[in-house]
């Protein structure tokens, strides 16, 4: 199921993708890019990111193996990377708003606030799932090993992921080379 | 200058059937060997099932059927006899395309069509004439039109002449038309492009080349001042009020791009965009409240007086 | 605090009707995959007759030249909100009431695999449909087209609420379609009966196992496209303006990459259900069961490949446009195979001419005029003439009634009385099918000719030229006998509903799991399934010594 829903959300970021690819050729387009966004910082914080997921799957084994206070720990340890990316994000928005770049100020704000708008949405609704599953961990509801919530959760945690992989390449890389 | 064309020359139908162009008569080729080919395969569906159900209605086969489920060579059969057809006209509909959609390579096009919501216009590159609505093009040449849009996307289509294309904001799109013989033919805006979509009809005037130049010389020239006293009270509000301010007519101030280009107005059959003929009781209704006689249209209603809507009438009328 | 506790179905239902005992709470409440699956289809039936009113005044409108019955504006609010609801809230949620309802019975299933998430799917789409229409009190339905084109979709050029109140009307009805594809698939792979292999699985649930994936790839495309026109709408920004720098033609893009594959949504569940019609009432098994799975398959493939033969007319060029000739074409060939595949069904059988078997003869004669008129429109040339223009109305009414209508009303012949336990009247039923195949024709097959005489789609009103006053009128007139013809339909299920013959465990003497069930089920469906050996596992139950299994694979000889 949740492979589905993953699998459809993938769709819907494809179709994003390619409309910020689509902009990416109108002129002007790309010296926005290179002007506006902060590839080191985002960079730091994409790292972050992708560590998370890496936190994420410590804490998969460590249920699999009925480590709970493993399992507290990495999944703690996974919201805080996820939350400080978020912050980053916001950093990202905060100097770019300040530089009057905005959803309506141009066909790079448009389409670069919609496509990380909605990675950064995705972010937050599966901090707020970790935040619900790591509440029930210290709750003491994964005590046994055997559910596969954890598992579920992690699939959509590592999608969101491979999504930022792309689009912080598409998004920042692409116009340096 | 009076119209160098007879109405008469409308034809009575003009469906894709009605080829003037060698654009539309490849199309038409193309479309009957698709309906012939169309209908064969029609005729076998309904023969096969007519039949089908007739001789094995339950009324004669009362006893169960054999339970067959499926044959291997007829199902490649079935298979491979479609294909063969696909490839077919696979191959003749990309004859056909490349026949009628040529490179254009760096060729600049010989008249420039932007459609407004909702009429069009046409201005004539190289030559001091903009139009509207009713576009003359000359006969045998292979013209290339170039087609935008100023507002919503709209699309010409005149089927006599084969292909239509869209008109899409921000984009230039081409098409090639070579005119057989001259005389009128009626298209459409085929894009719904909002409330008066339906009438935001074509009328091109296709004339040989030599009544083409007169033509063009004829529009070149600017109005000049009415001798009539109504007509130039006419003028005086139409330069003194908002008028001008959307619509131009060459020689005088009003230099406005938002409305259509009146400078030889008088000279036109119908008026807005082919949705009436036009004679001065008709532009009288129109000026007197423009959303009644067609509703949505971008013409705000000003609230003129009787006699001034007769003056501006005047005026208009006049512009040949 | 007191814990209200919502009441589940007690009892197996009794009729489709909703005065039951329990009330409205019981169905509102419900997560009985079969009581969803009902109130879908009534659900339909509501938004048939909503839709249907809306193009009666529509055809009212174009019955004679220079009209003036509607204004231009209230028209295509009119028409708009045809297409938009025909598409979305008559065919979608028939198909899925239809699937809700029997897929898990035909494959021995007590319920979905989630049966809340099947409730939500439903309610999504219910309130959906209900924001769509509340615009008509907003200040206005949207007017652009179901499909809806940039820029005409901006607020410069649409500035009512309709345009907002589609795209959130939409989003939610998508999330419920998208979320009950997911169950579709949950629950076929895995709730299956144990004995039955997929080898072995209906037809019918094998074109909602491959539509549920088409819908899952298809619809992300359309809630994106959405999102952005809202940001669009709301918050200014510029991704369909080409002033502020976007594309018109996006939009198409992404529309079409959703709208293709949406038909062939709404036609694959079509041919499931005639896979399962055609057998039954010929009494024979179908004709190239795997053909048929494979051709589904080979469709759900190629729909994400030809969407831009909707915009052939946009110019992209002479190498885009071949290229999706090409796909096109190809996919009219598992379509229109398919055609033969139930053709030699028939072939050597013994058919019953039932309402139902009578809608599904019909279907091949109209989707075949539907399928050839849609590869006219496959060939760039042909298509460079006739598209936008009624010759298209006429071939989408083609697929879309001849071909997905015709197959819901079949369905709702053949299973209507496993359902509401009654059975409808055959002799009226019949009446309905004439009266409706006529008027049918006669509203759409005069309209090829009307565009290929020039008249574009879309208008409110146009010139009398030579043939069009009458065409039209006619074409009217067959708008309206199609429209008595419903009318006469929701008489004969309310009949039978009322005063129904009761209907028998397997009045059409199936072959599928559903029949082995009670007319209409118990509550839970199934106490102990009957072996699974085949495709025909009812018919194999029935005539043990003439079982599938014990014959390996008979075929049909030429001689």
């Amino acid at each position: 199921m949740i492979k589905l829903i993953v699998g459809t959300e993938a769709m819907f970021f494809l179709a994003l993708i390619m409309a910020f690819v689509y902009f990416s050729f109108s002129p002007g387009f790309r010296s926005h890019q290179l002007l506006n966004l902060d590839i080191k910082a985002t960079g730091v914080f994409s790292i972050l990111l992708f560590s998370s997921s890496f936190t994420f799957w410590r804490a998969e084994i460590n249920y699999h193996q009925g480590k709970i206070k493993q399992l507290r720990f990495w999944l703690l340890f996974t919201i805080v990377l996820g939350g400080i990316f978020l912050l980053g994000q916001g950093r990202e928005y905060i100097s770019l708003l300040n530089n009057n770049v905005n959803l309506s100020s141009s066909i790079f704000g448009t389409s670069f606030f919609t496509l990380t708008g909605f990675h950064g949405l995705h972010v937050f609704v599966g901090l707020i799932v970790i935040a619900i599953i790591t509440a029930l961990a210290f709750a003491g509801d994964y005590n046994k090993p055997g559910s596969s919530v954890i598992d579920s959760v992690g699939i959509y945690w590592h999608f969101v992921d491979i999504v930022w992989l792309f689009v912080f390449t598409i998004v920042y890389v692409v116009p340096h080379l | 200058m009076k119209a160098t064309f007879d109405l008469a020359l409308i034809s009575s139908t003009q469906s894709i059937f009605d080829a003037a162009s060698p654009q539309a008569e490849k199309i038409i080729r193309l479309s009957y060997g698709f309906l012939v080919a169309a209908s064969g395969i029609l005729l076998l569906v309904i023969i096969l099932t007519v039949y089908i159900t007739i001789r094995f209605s339950s009324k004669t086969n009362t006893v169960e059927p054999r339970q067959i489920s499926g044959n291997s060579k007829l199902e490649i059969l079935m298979v491979s006899f479609p294909m063969v057809l696909v490839v077919i006209f696979y191959f003749w509909s990309l004859n056909t395309i490349n026949a009628i959609n040529p490179d254009r390579a760096d060729q600049k096009p010989d008249i420039i069509i932007t459609g407004h919501q909702w009429w069009w216009e046409a201005v004539y590159p190289g030559e001091k004439v903009i139009t509207a609505n009713e576009i003359h093009l000359p006969t045998g040449e292979k013209l290339l039109l170039q087609l935008n849009s100023a507002d919503v996307i709209h699309d010409w289509w005149v089927p006599s002449f084969g292909a239509k294309i869209d008109m899409i904001p921000g984009t230039d799109n081409y098409l090639w038309v070579t005119i057989n013989k001259p005389g009128i033919y009626e298209g459409t805006c085929s894009e719904f492009c909002g409330q008066q979509h339906a009438w935001m009809r074509i009328m091109v005037v296709a004339q040989s080349p030599k009544d083409y130049n007169t033509w063009l010389t004829a529009h070149a020239v600017k109005a000049g001042l009415p001798l009539d006293t109504l007509a130039r009270a006419g003028a005086a509000i139409f330069m003194g009020t908002s008028c001008s301010s959307c619509h131009s007519v060459q020689g005088t101030f009003a230099n406005g791009i938002a409305g259509p280009n009146l400078t030889h107005f008088g000279s036109r059959q119908t008026m807005l965009a082919g949705m009436m003929d036009n004679n001065p009781e008709n532009i009288n209704n129109w000026l007197t409240d423009p959303q009644k006689v067609k509703p949505g249209a971008h013409m705000p209603r000003f609230i003129f007086g009787k006699d001034s809507v007769r003056e501006l009438t005047a005026y208009l009328t006049q512009l040949k | 605090m007191k814990l209200i506790l919502l009441p589940e179905p007690e009892e197996p239902i009794p009729s489709l009707s909703v005065s039951h005992n329990q009330g409205l709470l019981q169905w509102i409440s419900s997560v009985d995959h079969k009581q969803i699956g009902i109130m879908y289809l009534w659900l339909s039936v509501i938004f048939l007759v909503a839709g249907g009113i809306e193009i009666l005044l529509v055809r009212w409108q174009l019955a004679v030249p220079n009209n003036h019955f509607l204004n231009p504006e209230v028209f295509n609010q009119l028409f708009t909100m045809h297409g938009t609801t025909m598409i979305f809230f008559v065919a979608m949620p028939a198909i899925f009431g239809f699937n809700t309802y029997l897929v898990p019975l035909m494959i021995g299933a007590n319920d979905m695999a989630y049966p809340r998430l099947n409730a939500f799917s439903f309610w999504m789409t219910f309130f959906g449909g209900f924001l769509l229409y509340f615009s008509f009190l907003a200040g206005g339905a949207p007017d652009a087209g179901w499909f809806n084109y940039a820029p005409l979709n901006e607020y410069n050029y649409s500035s009512s609420p309709g345009i907002d109140y589609y795209c959130s009307g939409l989003l939610l009805s998508g999330i419920g379609t998208v979320t009950a594809s997911a169950n579709f698939v949950v629950t076929i792979l895995k709730y299956r009966v144990n004995s039955m292999s997929l080898k072995q699985m209906p037809l019918f649930v094998w074109m909602m196992l491959i539509n549920s994936f088409l819908i899952l790839a298809a619809f992300p495309s359309l809630n994106a496209a959405l999102v952005m026109l809202l940001l669009d709408r709301q918050l200014h920004a510029h991704f369909f303006s080409a002033a502020g720098g976007g594309s018109a033609i996006l939009w198409q893009h992404l529309f079409w990459l959703f709208g293709h594959p949406e038909v062939y949504i709404v036609i694959l569940p079509i041919f499931g259900i005639f896979s399962e019609v055609f057998p039954v009432y010929s009494r024979k098994p179908i004709f190239g069961y795997a053909f048929i799975i494979g051709s589904g398959m080979a469709i759900a493939l190629l729909a994400f490949g030809v969407w831009v033969h909707h915009m052939f007319a946009t110019g992209l060029g002479n190498t885009v446009n071949n290229f999706f000739a090409a796909s096109s074409m190809l996919i009219g060939i598992p379509t229109g195979v398919k055609i033969f595949n139930w053709l030699a069904t028939m072939h050597g059988g013994a058919i019953r001419f039932k309402v139902s078997m009578m809608f599904a003869i019909a279907f091949l004669i109209e989707f075949t005029i539907g399928g050839l008129s849609g590869i006219s429109a496959a060939l760039v040339p042909i298509d460079w003439q006739l598209t936008d223009t009624y010759y298209v109305v006429a071939h989408i009414h083609y697929v879309f009634i001849g071909g997905t209508l015709f197959g819901l009303f079949s369905g709702l012949f053949y299973w209507f009385p496993k359902i509401s336990g009654r059975m409808l009247d055959e002799k009226l039923g019949k009446w309905f099918f004439w009266l409706f195949v006529i008027g049918f024709n006669t509203c759409f097959l005069v309209q090829h000719a009307l565009g290929a005489m020039g008249m574009a789609r879309r208008v409110y009103s146009y010139p009398d030229l030579p043939g069009w006053g009458i065409l039209n009128l006619i074409s009217t007139v067959g708008g309206f006998i199609m429209a008595i013809a419903v009318g006469l339909l929701v008489y004969i299920i309310i009949k039978a509903l009322k005063t129904g013959e009761k209907a028998l465990r397997d009045p059409w003497d199936a072959n599928t799991l559903e029949w082995t069930t009670s007319s209409p089920p118990e509550l839970k469906n199934f106490d102990h399934v009957i072996p699974v050996n085949g495709a025909r596992p009812f018919r194999d139950f029935k005539r043990p010594d003439d079982a599938d299994w014990k014959k390996n694979g008979q075929q049909w000889k030429i001689n």
